[in-house]
């Protein structure tokens, strides 16, 4: 099956004008312009199968958004070739937003003053969605979410999380192909945040339409991903199953124990019994990160019950959190 | 798929402008309150008009009527302005806040749907005044109600009509290139007050400015020539139609190119 999206070697420049300081240097940018070229993306390539969620992310600044705007047809690559659905979505803008969806979690793209379903009527008809499956649609949804509370109240009265909701709806109504979501889950509450991802959960299998979801928040990857892509600075840095990511470095896990006592002092004492694994203590716990291609956590445990009395203890993955963190600060070596 | 047809942009505009229309009626104090507004405002200018022309019965040769006529023939020109392009005040703010790029992404020409989302139904207020006048005038010029007369008149409105939205296009357009484009808009719907005015009451040199920088000749004067004084009209007002649609479409094409420069910057 080919692709959904093609996107070989490419860059995105800008060209950006050298402010230079104080008035005196803005009355010389009025007479002579000083551009500097700034590369926001730098020759990715990647390619996407339809049905796939991609996460797609980044630190602010790194490019996220400037890869969605070519994708969506809003930005023409300096080089390189994009194709969505086997076009160029900057050759035809028009055309491509047939085929996708978009969403941002802080601005609504639904008629302010209008109830939802009226919004809705109105994509169907800038959308040519015919009768049958627009009724298919709405029966979706109203299984899905419960829709009928939303129906009737104007989008500006909504909460947030409603709006999110709605935009959501919104952009799968046309059934697109692919479906772009920005930060869906900002700024909502945990149950909201949940809600939200069943949805997207429901409508990518019911649908099998491909979703590129840009987030900060890793609870939306680990419960919608499977396949990450990361980009810092313009560059890929990484793209590939979300386990592979944590194997990247080490299976490592933490074993947390409590002892009564001086835990500064057992702490010490266990490093110097354990010297391959780095050893730390908080007021409650001392924590072991085990490397569980030199030792099993479980034989670490029995060699620790051996010498002390374990009052009590956990097991901790190491997070998508942390992975993600871990590669904006030192990079995929 | 088919491309999208005018048939096609008729059909959603109307189906917009009856969602929009139905939402403004919940607000009536809102509606009511505006619509108030808007008729004072016409009334203010009606007054200022008649008290200068007790002063002047006429200025350059334009009599009371005559002048009246203009009045009326302006205020209906900038009706479709006033209701269909109003979206372009906001136009700064989008553009500011980045929320712009909301309009990006449906499948149906950006202009279109930018400017399909308001619609000023004060306009309306300002239309009925304006035809008021018009008439009125009309009567005591005894101008009478031929065929031909008519469809100069719906011709030349139309005219009328094309060069004010797109000195307000252009005007708005500005914002994607400059910041304090406010100015620009306001510059320009103020100039067009002028429109009321004979140009040859201006000196030549504002008379050029108004012609063909600033063409706000052709809001009013220049088309209402060839209803008000058939045995005079210059070549610029037979061929002010024509200049209504290239500058119109001129000021579209730079809208356009605006929006897709500004999408290149800022996230």
């Amino acid at each position: 099956m080919p692709a959904i999206i093609e996107i070989k070697d490419v860059t995105k420049e800008f060209k950006v004008l050298n402010r230079r300081e104080g008035l005196k240097g803005s009355i010389k940018d009025l007479f002579s312009r000083d551009y500097k070229t700034v590369r926001a993306v730098d020759s990715i390539s990647m390619s996407i199968e339809q049905g796939e969620i991609v996460g797609y992310l980044g630190p602010n600044g790194a490019g996220k958004s400037t890869t969605i705007k070519m994708m969506t047809g809003v930005l023409e690559p300096t080089e390189g070739q994009i194709l969505v659905d086997g076009a160029a979505p900057y050759k035809n803008r028009e055309r491509n937003a047939q085929k996708i969806g978009v969403v941002f979690g802080q601005r609504s793209q639904l008629w302010w003053a209008l109830p939802l379903i009226e919004s809705f009527r109105l994509l169907k008809d800038i959308y040519r969605i015919s009768d049958e499956q627009y009724d298919g649609m709405m029966k979706l949804y109203g299984s899905l979410v419960d829709i009928e509370p939303l129906l009737h109240k104007p989008v500006r009265q909504m909460s947030l999380g409603q709006r999110t909701l709605s935009d959501i709806l919104a952009a799968f109504l046309h059934d697109p192909k692919i479906v772009f979501l920005d930060e869906p889950t900002i700024g909502l509450d945990v149950s909201m945040k949940a809600k939200i991802r069943t949805l997207i959960h429901a409508l990518n299998k019911e649908k099998n339409t491909t979703v590129i979801l840009t987030t900060h928040d890793m609870g939306d990857v680990d419960a919608l991903c499977r396949r990450i892509v990361i980009i810092d600075k313009g560059k890929m840095l990484y793209d590939n199953d979300i386990e592979h990511l944590k194997g990247f470095f080490g299976s490592y896990r933490t074993l947390k124990i409590r002892i009564d006592g001086d835990m500064k002092e057992i702490a010490e004492s266990i490093q110097k019994e354990l010297p391959d694994f780095s050893v730390s203590a908080d007021d409650e716990w001392i924590s072991v990160l085990v490397d569980e291609e030199k030792a099993k956590v479980i034989d670490v445990l029995g060699r620790l019950q051996s010498s002390c009395k374990i009052k009590d203890m956990q097991l901790e993955e190491i997070s998508t959190e942390e992975v993600i963190k871990k590669i904006y600060e030192e990079g995929v070596s | 798929m088919k491309r999208n047809g005018l048939g096609f942009y008729l059909r959603i505009y109307g189906k917009i402008l009856a969602q929009d229309l139905k939402s403004k009626m919940s607000y009536r104090a809102d509606f009511i309150i505006s619509t108030i507004g808007m008729i004072f405002t016409n009334i203010s200018g009606f007054v200022s008009f008649w008290i200068l022309f007790r002063s002047f019965p006429s200025i350059n040769g334009w009599g009371y009527y005559e002048m009246l006529f203009l009045y009326g023939f302006s205020l209906v020109a900038l009706t479709p302005v006033q209701c269909l392009f109003d979206n372009n005040w906001s136009l700064r703010q989008y553009v500011y806040s980045g929320d712009f790029i909301k309009y990006c992404f449906r499948p149906i020409n950006l202009f279109f749907y930018y400017q399909s989302e308001v619609f000023d139904i004060k306009g309306l207020g300002q239309l009925a005044f304006g035809l008021g006048t018009l008439i009125y005038s009309w009567t005591k010029i005894g101008l009478g109600f031929t065929p031909l007369i008519l469809l100069k008149m719906t011709v030349f409105l139309i005219t009328a009509s094309l060069v004010m939205a797109a000195m307000q296009n252009a005007a708005a357009a500005t914002c994607f290139w400059i910041q304090n484009s406010f100015y620009i808009l306001d510059l320009v719907t103020r100039f067009k007050d002028y429109a009321k005015y004979p140009i040859t009451i201006f000196s030549p040199v504002f008379r050029f400015i108004f012609t063909f920088f600033l063409p706000i000749a052709f809001i009013a004067y220049y088309p209402s020539l060839v209803v008000l004084r058939p045995d005079e009209v210059p070549l610029l007002s037979w061929l002010s139609p024509l200049i209504a649609v290239v500058f119109f479409w001129l000021s579209y094409k730079l809208w356009m190119r605006g929006a897709m420069k500004y999408n290149g910057t800022g996230s």
